[in-house]
């Protein structure tokens, strides 16, 4: 009977946590592909980077991510290009570009979602509210497609100039993004 | 109280020793809600340092950092002896295209005052013009080139697309730059005393043009998609 009692005691409060414990997931981008496209009278250039790493962080039905790519993996194609764009984005002061959102953790079983993106830049911080992603799920597994909608004056960034004629303000960046649900 | 009621009170009362007892659980596993709103409109109130992204997580937020990503810190950190140089490059390769794009005008200029500078009817007048013309493209020509040698270089960069061939060709308008001046100076003596250009300096004029198709191809390397 004591021992019933002891048992009881014991196991109660853990089988009362664990519903807690069974809320919490965690999300990992496993495959990533950002590309920034710049439009300049002479060129159309997109710079791309598979080095993006990210999480996703749920709790109590939300999902805090974290997205962040080194601004040193843009490959445009031209190494000239890419550390005159690593210049003007000070690259080497700020290394890396985040961004942050929060998702409520049904959206995985949408088709599109409009999500709030805090993105940190260039020593700047940008929100892009409501931005429309299309979303494939398969088993444990999301991709997620969609377009930023950046600019340069959002960073406080200069536009670059090739014979003294500037880039575009408008550096939409794609993103298509493979994220595992653990 | 018998026994039957006695075992009812200790199972209740085990059960709300537990319930107390998992409270804390579940507090320390919610998501922090400074002033009791729904999670889903928190991000907007969320202060700015919680959002930094090397803010530690689990602390006072459950919010992914971005040393839970698992990057080097060495690609994470600030690097502003890095950022200087890649100013400095930017600065003077700035110039570089500046300087280059100003040398082509009297390099055309030279080109188009070569035809009569040349061949049999021409005047000493037009040949000094040319000459002139010839120098100044040197010079300007030169200074150009030193901003591109002089730029800093960044380590770890491979270089690739159009300014491979950009930095080639300057192994072919390079060398006809300083071979064109002085062939031109011997072609411009020869015509001075008389005599028909010959020997060395008779490649005056092929070499000029191949240095100027050079240059402009080197121009149009980074102008142009192609």
């Amino acid at each position: 009977m004591n021992k019933k009692i002891v048992l009881l005691f014991l196991f109660v409060p853990l089988l009362m946590a664990l519903p807690v414990f069974a809320a919490d997931s965690q999300w990992v981008l496993e495959q990533s592909t950002l590309a920034y496209h710049v439009s300049h009278p002479l060129h159309q250039t997109e710079g791309m980077s598979h080095a993006a790493r990210g999480k996703g962080v749920c709790h109590d039905g939300q999902c805090d991510f974290l997205i962040a790519v080194p601004v040193k993996s843009f490959d445009s194609g031209d190494s000239n290009r890419d550390l005159h764009m690593l210049q003007v984005t000070r690259g080497a002061q700020f290394p890396m570009v985040t961004v942050r959102t929060r998702l409520p953790e049904t959206v995985a079983s949408s088709a599109t979602i409009n999500a709030d993106l805090e993105v940190q830049f260039a020593g700047q911080t940008a929100d892009y509210k409501q931005v429309p992603f299309q979303l494939t799920t398969q088993g444990n597994e999301t991709k997620i497609s969609g377009t930023i909608p950046a600019t340069l004056s959002d960073f406080k960034i200069d536009p670059p100039t090739l014979l003294t004629l500037p880039i575009k303000n408008e550096i939409p960046v794609r993103v298509e993004m493979t994220w595992r649900k653990q | 109280m018998n026994v039957k009621e006695a075992r009812v009170l200790n199972g209740l009362g085990i059960l709300m020793l537990s319930i107390a007892i998992s409270q804390p659980l579940q507090a320390q596993t919610s998501q922090p809600s400074p002033n009791n709103q729904p999670a889903s409109t928190s991000h907007e109130k969320t202060p700015p340092s919680d959002n930094l992204p090397d803010a530690p997580s689990g602390s006072k937020t459950t919010e992914p950092s971005l040393g839970d990503l698992g990057f080097p810190s060495a690609q994470t950190q600030s690097n502003p002896e890095e950022q200087a140089r890649l100013d400095k490059r930017t600065h003077m390769l700035k110039i570089h295209q500046r300087m280059g794009l100003i040398t082509t005008v009297p390099l055309l200029a030279t080109l188009l005052t070569s035809l009569n500078a040349g061949g049999k009817n021409t005047s000493t007048t037009s040949r000094n013009v040319h000459n002139a013309l010839g120098a100044v493209t040197a010079d300007l020509y030169f200074t150009t080139a030193y901003f591109a040698i002089r730029a800093p270089r960044i380590p770890g960069t491979q270089t690739k697309g159009p300014i491979r061939l950009h930095k080639a060709l300057a192994w072919i308008h390079g060398p006809g730059m300083i071979l064109t001046p002085i062939l031109g100076i011997m072609a411009y003596d020869q015509r001075n005393r008389g005599e028909k250009v010959h020997g060395l300096a008779a490649a005056h004029a092929p070499v000029a043009i191949i240095t100027a198709g050079a240059f402009g191809a080197a121009l149009l390397s980074v102008s142009l998609k192609f």
